[in-house]
């Protein structure tokens, strides 16, 4: 029992001290076991995309057949776009840790990497797949750049499910400060988001219904 | 890190610290909570009960108040308050049955409970004086389990319970809880000498302790928290017997408890107002009471703050996605938005409000509630989850008229 119950105060700060640095710590950890699933899968997509690039450089010393190659590439598209889902419930769940900013770089960075790899597989083999690729802002949107990138995600989603391997989805931060991201964007004179570009041809910032995106894609 | 966030983990923070506080309060003195001092002196005590428009309750506190088992009542005063309701007739009618019942009648309307205790005050004689509302029956053996706290000299007011009588529809089960609450966190409280309200339901003051700080502010809309901080201020104790009770009738309809709620707050913010002079100042007033209320004022109308900023962005958010959406003919929910990955947050959130919920089942138990009938899980639910909530637009309401001015008791 303790004696001086004015202590009691003192002892109750100590306690919440106690608890809540507890709490913070376990938070941490959380975010931690999160981020390293999310470095985990970044290690999976970084190995299978040199895979990637290794066959497709392999194609012409080799006789490397281009259909398995361009199967292979659609598998992995679907894999990226699988894991920006993923790795956005993370994001958005995430509160203490700012590692996560960094590990969304390197994925700008390797989908970029997926989408140029993307194109010269499409060159090479004369394939029929369109190259999709969706530029958001990441750092704080507006109230009605995030609403406008929710609709452009769930349109894309749209999209994907309906028209499956003929669409590669590639999801990329435009504002993320990545030098070989910013010299891409300036070359597609992408001058706001959210922007979807098809084929690097098309631009598209306002879309007023699926159609629209679908013509496109014929 | 966020803004958001930082503020979610200062309610964190506050809450883990009340919630240890009363814990260790409750371990700490588990075995003497419904203890009382035996009577070392019987001190003589008068009792006032100021009333306004109290005919149908005035009769039974009269008799509530003569059936104590307490052979030193040396007089009951009931100060009428230019009542236009039969409040007059009916105590003059008991008058003939009771000799020592005194009737005052105001000359004017005064306008608040404050003045008219004051009232009956000036013509009190006993060594202590009992306040009891018009509408509020005290235990027969109220004053044997609370005047023996007065053998400490530093004692200069105790309460008890006050519990709800016509717990019968909806709200008034709501406020059932609160007050069971209220009463045993006040308990816990008073072992730190940190009892804030001495309540008008019934609160016994030594006369010395009254007389020193003058009465009651007759100005304050909350004239029973104004002279507990007073007495506090200058030094006196305040404690709570646990083991007894008063019984009083809790507003019925929605109207009612809102003009009653807004009338606490304004007199909360009245209080703060007066007394900020004291603020971190030696003693219990300036260490602890003031800035419990001013954080409890500040977190509920941050809180409501942040409700409204969360809610309206959502809502805001929501329409635009709908705008574009419908046209396009695209979902406004994917399967994906059912799967929500919980931040730590929300898992720190549900565990302080998992252990909360069990301190007030806890809390309720040790009142003697029958808390653990069905029906009464849902009212405790919905009072953590929903009448709790309701006390930040109360407080914005009680700030806003404060700054009006409008500080009308009825």
């Amino acid at each position: 029992m303790i004696k001086n119950q004015k202590m009691i105060f003192l002892y109750a700060l100590i306690i919440t001290l106690v608890v809540f640095n507890l709490g913070i710590f376990m938070g941490y950890m959380l975010e931690s076991s999160r981020l390293d699933k999310i470095n985990i899968l970044y290690s999976n997509a970084e190995l299978e995309l040199f895979d990637q690039m290794a066959q497709k450089e392999s194609l012409g010393a080799l006789n490397i057949n281009c259909k398995t190659l361009v199967e292979e590439n659609i598998k992995f598209g679907d894999k990226v776009f699988q894991e920006a889902l993923e790795i956005q419930k993370y994001e958005e769940a995430n509160r203490m840790s700012g590692d996560i900013i960094f590990q969304h770089k390197r994925f700008d960075l390797l989908r970029t990497l997926f989408w140029m790899n993307s194109i010269k597989i499409k060159q090479n083999c004369n394939s029929d797949y369109h190259n999709v690729v969706y530029f958001y802002k990441y750092n704080n949107p507006s109230i009605n750049q995030e609403s406008k990138q929710k609709f452009f995600s769930n349109l894309l989603e749209q999209i994907k499910t309906k028209e499956g391997e003929k669409v590669m989805l590639i999801p990329i931060a435009g504002d993320n400060d990545i030098p070989s991201i910013n010299l891409l964007v300036n070359q597609f004179d992408i001058t706001e988001f959210p922007t979807i570009l098809i084929d690097e041809k098309t631009k598209l910032t306002d879309i007023k219904n699926a159609s629209e995106l679908e013509n496109f894609l014929k | 890190m966020k803004f958001l966030p930082i503020i979610y983990l200062m309610y964190m923070f506050f809450s883990i610290y009340f919630l240890s506080l009363f814990l260790i309060l409750y371990f700490n003195n588990k075995k003497n909570l419904f203890n009382f001092p035996p009577l070392k002196k019987k001190y003589s005590i008068s009792v006032v009960i100021p009333a306004y428009n109290e005919e149908e309750t005035i009769k039974d506190t009269i008799e509530h108040v003569f059936a104590i088992d307490y052979d030193k009542i040396v007089q009951v005063i009931v100060v009428n308050d230019c009542s236009t309701d039969h409040t007059r007739e009916v105590v003059e009618e008991m008058q003939k049955k009771y000799t020592h019942l005194i009737l005052i009648n105001n000359e004017k309307n005064l306008g608040n409970a404050g003045k008219s205790k004051n009232e009956g005050l000036k013509y009190t004689t006993g060594e202590l004086v009992a306040f009891v509302d018009a509408d509020s029956y005290p235990a027969k053996d109220s004053f044997k389990k609370m005047i023996g706290f007065f053998n400490d000299e530093k004692v200069g007011a105790v309460t008890c319970p006050i519990l709800v009588r016509n717990a019968n529809n909806f709200l008034e089960k709501l406020q059932e809880i609160e007050y069971k609450m209220i009463a045993f966190s006040r308990k816990l409280l008073g072992y730190v000498d940190a009892i804030y309200v001495t309540p008008g339901p019934l609160a016994i003051y030594r006369k010395v302790a009254l007389d020193e700080v003058q009465g009651f502010d007759g100005n304050n809309m909350t004239e029973d928290i104004e002279i507990t901080w007073h007495l506090t201020e200058k030094g006196w104790s305040r404690e709570m017997s646990l083991s007894t009770e008063v019984t009083t009738t809790a507003p019925d309809n929605f109207k009612e408890w809102y003009k009653q709620r807004r009338r606490w707050s304004i007199g909360g913010v009245q209080c703060i107002a007066k007394y900020k002079k004291d603020f971190f100042k030696k003693g219990m007033l300036g260490m602890f009471v003031l800035p419990f209320f001013v954080i409890q004022f500040f977190l509920g109308l941050l809180g409501l703050g942040v409700f409204f900023y969360v809610t309206g962005t959502s809502i805001f958010s929501e329409y635009i996605l709908a705008n574009y959406s419908l046209p396009a003919g695209v979902p406004l929910l994917t399967i994906d938005s059912f799967f929500i990955t919980p931040t730590f947050l929300d898992y720190i959130g549900i565990i302080l409000f998992v252990i909360g919920t069990i301190f007030t089942l806890f809390s309720l138990s040790m009142m003697k509630g029958t808390v653990f009938k069905k029906e009464n899980i849902f009212y405790i639910l919905f009072f953590s989850i929903v009448y709790l909530s309701v006390y930040p637009f109360i407080a914005i309401s009680g700030v806003y008229n404060y700054f009006k001015g409008g500080n009308k008791w009825r």
